[in-house]
Formats: C-alpha cells, sequence, structure tokens
C-alpha cells in the first residue's frame, strides 16, 4: 500500500489531511475530536492578543457553490487560550493560527504559544473581513517580511504564512514571506451576498469570505503559480472536499492540504475519506508514496521534493 | 438557504411569551430547530413548538431580535433556514416530560405527538406557558403547584417511566444528572441549549467535549450528557471563552 506520510518543512505528518484555521477548532475537545478522526494535524482558529466576541450573526451563508462566513476572528485571546490548553495532549499536531495587527503583536503571540509548548504556527495574514489585521497587514509585503522574520529570530517556531489571494499579485507577497517554513495557499475570497426579499445583506458585516467548491480553481491556480516561481513547500485550501481534489492540489505543489467547508458537507468522516481515496489513486496509478506527485506537473517530475 | 414564510398566527402565551405560528411546508421532527433571521438584525435559533403543518415556534422575549418577532403582524415575512439538529427518539412505555424555562417550547412539540406526562418548572406561576390540563407544575416561589424545582418534582417518579426527555437550562440539566440514578432502567434523553451561531456545526461556538450541541445534538442520551466532562461546569462566551457556571465544579 501506497505511503501517504508527507513533509512540509521539517514537519512530518502522518497524513496530509488538514484541518483549517476557523471551522471546528476553537474549543479543545473538537480539535481532539478531528485528530481522532483522522486528521494529519489541525490548524486553530485564529488567536489574537486580546479576547475578541467576533461579529453578530448572522455569520454564515450558505450558497450552492461553497459557504459565505464573517465570524469577525472570535477568539479568547491568548492568555485564555493558552489557559484552555495548558494540559493539552496533542500539541505536536496542532498548529496555532496568530493574527495581530503590528509585527510587536505577532512576536509576543508567537512566543506566548511557543511558551506554552507549542512549536508550529500559523501567520493569518489573510482574514478578509476584520480591519487593521489579516489581510490588511497581509497585503503589505515590508510588513510581512518583517513579521516573519522577527518570529524566525526570537523563537524556534515552525511557521507557515498563510496568505491572502485578495490581491493582485500573490507571488511578490510569497516572496516576501519565504523565510517561513511553509506557504499556506488561499484564504478566503472577499465577498457578500444579498436577499433579495428582505433587500439586505445576508451577512451582520455585509462583507465576508467566501471558500468552499466554487474558490478551487483560484486555490488550485495559487498554488501552481507560487509552487512555479518558488519551489517551496506549500499547504494547498481553498474548495478541497474530496481525495480527487486533493490529488489536484498534489499534482500542481502542494505537499499538505486543508480542509474546513468540506466539513459542513462530509462532517468528520471526511478525513478517513479523503485518505483512503488518496491511497487508492496512489496504489492504482502506480505510485509507492505521496511524494512521488507532489508538482510532478509543475516540474516534469525533474524536481522531486525532499 | 434562508426561506421565508408568512406569519399566519401570534398568541401571546404570559408577559413575555408568545407562539408564532408560519405557513411554512417544511418537513421537521419535534426536537429540531430553525435559525430564524430578523432582516437587519441577529439570526438566532429557535426550537420548534409544533412540528406538524404550520409548524410554530415558541419564544421568549429578551433582546431585539425576540421583540421585533414579537410585534410581526399576520401576513408578514419570517425568515429562517433549517430544521437543523437531531431530534427525539420514539418513545415506547410510559413516557415523562420534564422542562424548564423555554424548554417546554422544545418538549411541546414532542407532547403533541406521544402521550405522557409532563412536568414543568418556573420562577413563578406568571412564567408558566403553553401549559394543559393534568400538567405537574413545580415554581420556585410555590405560586403554583409545588414549591421548588421540577427536578425535586420529577426525581422520585423516575422509576415509574420507560422514556423521559428533558428540556431546560444547562444549570437545571446539570442538577438532573447529578442527582440522577445512574443505574436507572428509565431511558433518559435532554435536550441541551448553548450558545449558537452558524447551526450548522462549523463554527464550534456550542461544542461541548467536541460534541456539537447544534449538530450532534440538541438532543443527546443520558451516556453522552455524562461524558462532557465541560457539561454544567463551564460555558462559552461569544468569543470562545470558557465561563464557569457559579455552581460548577469537576
Amino acid at each position: 500500500m501506497a505511503s501517504i506520510s508527507t513533509k512540509v518543512g521539517n514537519f512530518s505528518l502522518d497524513n496530509p489531511v488538514i484541518l483549517a484555521s476557523g471551522i471546528l477548532d476553537e474549543t479543545s475537545g473538537s480539535i481532539l475530536r478531528s485528530i481522532r478522526s483522522g486528521a494529519g494535524a489541525v490548524v486553530t482558529k485564529s488567536i489574537g492578543m486580546k479576547e475578541r466576541k467576533g461579529y453578530p450573526t448572522p455569520v454564515i451563508s450558505e450558497i450552492s457553490t461553497g459557504l459565505l462566513n464573517a465570524v469577525g476572528l472570535s477568539n479568547p485571546g491568548i492568555d485564555n487560550f493558552i489557559e484552555e490548553f495548558k494540559n493539552f495532549p496533542e500539541k505536536k499536531r496542532t498548529i496555532v493560527s496568530i493574527f495581530g495587527g503590528s509585527v510587536e503583536d505577532f512576536v509576543t503571540l508567537a512566543r506566548k504559544v511557543e511558551g506554552a509548548g507549542f512549536d508550529k504556527i500559523e501567520l493569518n495574514l489573510s482574514c478578509p473581513h476584520v480591519q487593521g489585521v489579516g489581510s490588511e497587514v497581509g497585503q503589505d509585503a515590508d510588513l510581512v517580511e518583517s513579521i516573519i522574520t522577527e518570529i524566525k529570530e526570537r523563537t524556534n517556531l515552525h511557521i507557515w504564512a498563510k496568505l491572502t489571494p485578495n490581491v493582485t499579485d500573490i507571488i511578490s507577497l510569497a516572496k516576501a514571506s519565504e523565510k517561513a517554513d511553509a506557504y499556506v495557499l488561499i484564504n478566503t475570497l472577499r465577498a457578500t451576498g444579498v436577499e433579495i426579499y428582505s433587500r439586505k445583506f445576508v451577512l451582520a458585516n455585509i462583507v465576508g469570505g467566501y471558500s468552499g467548491p466554487g474558490i478551487k480553481p483560484v486555490a488550485l491556480r495559487a498554488v501552481y503559480d507560487v509552487y512555479k516561481e518558488t519551489g517551496k513547500d506549500i499547504v494547498g485550501v481553498g474548495g478541497i472536499t474530496n481525495w480527487q481534489d486533493a490529488i489536484e492540489f498534489f499534482l500542481v505543489g502542494a505537499r499538505a492540504i486543508q480542509i474546513g467547508t468540506a466539513l459542513l458537507y462530509e462532517d468528520y468522516p471526511i478525513y478517513k475519506k479523503i485518505n483512503n481515496g488518496i491511497t487508492q489513486y496512489l496504489d492504482s496509478e502506480g505510485f509507492s508514496g505521496l511524494d512521488e506527485i507532489v508538482g510532478v506537473m509543475v516540474n516534469d517530475g525533474t524536481l522531486q521534493g525532499h | 438557504m434562508m426561506v421565508h414564510s408568512r406569519v399566519t398566527e401570534l398568541v401571546r402565551e404570559n408577559k413575555d411569551v408568545f407562539t408564532m405560528k408560519f405557513d411554512s411546508s417544511i418537513t421537521a421532527k419535534p426536537g429540531q430547530f430553525l435559525m430564524i433571521w430578523v432582516p437587519g438584525g441577529k439570526e438566532i435559533p429557535m426550537s420548534l413548538s409544533n412540528t406538524s403543518s404550520p409548524p410554530s415556534i415558541t419564544f421568549r422575549t429578551f433582546g431585539e431580535t425576540t421583540k421585533t418577532l414579537s410585534r410581526l403582524k399576520i401576513g408578514d415575512r419570517v425568515f429562517y433556514r433549517g430544521p437543523y439538529g437531531n431530534s427525539y427518539p420514539e418513545p415506547s412505555g410510559k413516557v415523562a416530560y420534564v422542562g424548564g424555562g423555554t424548554g417546554v417550547a422544545s418538549l411541546n412539540a414532542m407532547i403533541l405527538k406521544y402521550r405522557g406526562d409532563v412536568f414543568v418548572g418556573a420562577r413563578t406561576r406568571d412564567d408558566l406557558f403553553l401549559i394543559r390540563d393534568g400538567y405537574k407544575i413545580a415554581t420556585d416561589d410555590g405560586s403554583l403547584g409545588f414549591k421548588g424545582t421540577v427536578i425535586d418534582l420529577f426525581l422520585p417518579h423516575l422509576s415509574e417511566y420507560d422514556y423521559v426527555f428533558v428540556c431546560g437550562p444547562e444549570p437545571m440539566v446539570k442538577s438532573f444528572i447529578d442527582r440522577v440514578d445512574r443505574r436507572t432502567h428509565s431511558k433518559v434523553f435532554f435536550s441541551l441549549e448553548r450558545l449558537m451561531k452558524c447551526g450548522v456545526g462549523i463554527c464550534d461556538s456550542c461544542s461541548i467535549n467536541g460534541y456539537r450541541v447544534c449538530k450532534d445534538g440538541t438532543i443527546f442520551s443520558m451516556d453522552d450528557v455524562l461524558k462532557m466532562t465541560e457539561f454544567g461546569v463551564y460555558k462559552r462566551s461569544e468569543s470562545g471563552k470558557m465561563e464557569f457556571f457559579t455552581n460548577g465544579k469537576r
């Protein structure tokens, strides 16, 4: 049977299916449930310096091609987060997502996360619907570069940079983030929705992020572009709902994938379903391991991984 | 997906509780809930108090959203998505319902379908609603029926029933759980209440030890609730922060 273990930077995963930040990963109990249901790793909901309630409801709206959300970075704040995760048994398979408005915020958060016994972070440089953080920070290439440089210098954390697709040039953003151990591509697309009988916006915040099957081609293009240009390790995310979607991302350069909105359709069994599908594909296509297919459509098989 | 129906009836049950019927053709089972939306305002989960046609919701006014709903007129549009959540299992044998607070609304949908003895608790007689002849009443101040909690009133009778359905605020359910004989032959099910945002099992606001009240529940067996070490100890605020109940202890 083909191996589906993978490596992102120096982080080895038993399988490449990771829970994306923002879905079912606010509470320690739900994170454990994902890991026990077969997730290779889990990214937490983004944690900031202070407690944030998030936006009023409605915070989600289902559409035919996916989901709109404006949850608004609700989170208990880093100190309460650390308190809850004090004795958490799966710190090595948990990547803590952090967001901030400045280099200082990010460094403080990163050091606290490291002090709490975690060794991996994902930088939320891409939330599309909260002022002053997320993609507002993440669109500023210089700021992104300093954030990553500072965290690298002042911690030993493994860093993933989650980039926003809401820019004209994602490659220069990726290059500004090149000190990160890996890129996570992509966050949601800035979007809105309208209810025609009430003539009101469907999200309380009006603008939110669009995720789900409809954004998969955009995410795939971003992974392809960035992998072709940088050759760096990439975690693909955006609209992945089944194993076939996952394979597409591997072929254009992703070493692992994240799923979020798909949990709405498939719920917890999705981890095993995607992993089984990947294994069967590798077996039936005559590959012995996942690393044999990563990026083959970009580098013609000449640039094979680690 | 958000849909809408027209209000066909709006009845005031007591000083601040209302029942709204609407001309919807949704198929729902007792125990399920809708996410009711006030356009331009909030979206909140509400149990169906009647799942036959036309369906109804019964709610207490406590904020702008519920107040707006209580002021709708016949023919006005009511917006919602759902139904969501699981449903009460079909009972057999002798059935008891134990309700406190607005928990009575969710149980009502079941009571309309399956006969049983109903035990209802409220702070005072003025807080009661959806009461029918023969209900066993408990009030905190003794203004009607038994003086004390509905748990005090019901628990001595537990063994008389094959199926028991409990719905009410978390501290009430917790006191049931803490005092119930865990070896009881009765099959006991609880409908739980937590702060919900998405209603469809993805935002993690209502999770208790990884159980989502909105999707894995709202109905849980006693075995499940006994596994929830967080239950009755702390809930979550809108930020996801743990908020300990005043009497919460592990």
